[in-house]
């Protein structure tokens, strides 16, 4: 079998996926923002793609080909419910806590829940291209589009991250701010008709 | 009036260009706060899990 050239042995197999695991882990947490739902997924990745070992060519991107499985995985009908995940406070406190200057922290909290707002193909491509230092040609490749697709996705999704930013001053937590907003509103109406009502 | 939207335009490009800078920085070490901690042994040991799992398999080949 000729093919047998372009397999990588089990063991070197192995060891290179485990030298990727971090980047799984990475990628899978920043397109599910749990971090306990987020390794699940990576760990479904990388089994999937142990599984996979002998569909893997030797001498091409294996990131790319391991972040392929990772993506698909994610997408699956099974996942469907981790592609919405609402803004977890304990999430967002544990960030704070973990970064050494709370400004700072701050600044990437509302990045967070930023990229959250995006849809998630503009995100995707963002965390691939920006975060992860992939090339538009291999994100391309693991999103299965063009090259100018990712591109305008791209940097769509920069400008929708400033404009998000921009319009929230705090950036924080915009979602319980809204909602906020809205309860005050409530309660002034309320307040508002009891005031009206008339008392005979 | 019209040069003067011009240089507005530049500037607000300019700004446009450090934001997205800045973003792209911090998309990174989001990122790579992640990537640098500590696998966890979970994920080493189901790797190695699946690995016996084929070696006791009687289809697998010369080992």
């Amino acid at each position: 079998m000729t093919d047998d050239r372009n397999k990588l042995d089990d063991a070197t197999f192995k060891k290179e996926l485990t030298t990727l695991i971090p980047h799984l882990r990475a990628f899978a947490r920043s397109l599910c923002r749990d971090a306990s739902l987020a390794d699940d997924l990576a760990q479904d990745a990388m089994l999937k793609a142990w599984n996979a070992r002998d569909s893997f060519l030797a001498g091409t991107n294996m990131k790319a080909w391991a972040f392929t499985i990772l993506r698909n995985a994610f997408y699956s009908e099974k996942r469907r419910s981790w592609r919405r995940q609402p803004l977890d406070p304990e999430v967002a406190e544990a960030t704070l806590v973990s970064n050494s200057n709370p400004s700072d922290a701050l600044e990437l909290l509302a990045l967070r829940n930023a990229l959250a707002l995006l849809p998630v193909d503009q995100k995707e491509a963002l965390i691939l291209v920006g975060a992860g230092g992939m090339a538009y040609e291999e994100a391309a490749e693991i999103c299965g589009c063009a090259v100018g697709t990712i591109k305008s996705r791209v940097s769509r999704a920069r400008k929708a991250v400033i404009e998000i930013l921009e319009s929230n001053s705090t950036g924080y937590n915009s979602d319980s701010g809204m909602s906020a907003d809205k309860a005050f509103d409530d309660i002034m109406k309320q307040a508002d008709e009891i005031a009206r009502a008339p008392t005979s | 009036m019209n040069k003067k939207k011009q240089l507005g335009q530049q500037k607000s490009d300019a700004d446009l260009k450090r934001r997205g800078a800045k973003i792209g920085d911090q998309l990174r070490r989001i990122y790579e706060e992640v990537a640098k901690e500590e696998v966890p042994d979970e994920f080493l040991k189901l790797l190695e899990e699946a690995d016996k799992k084929k070696s006791s398999m009687p289809s697998a080949s010369d080992e």
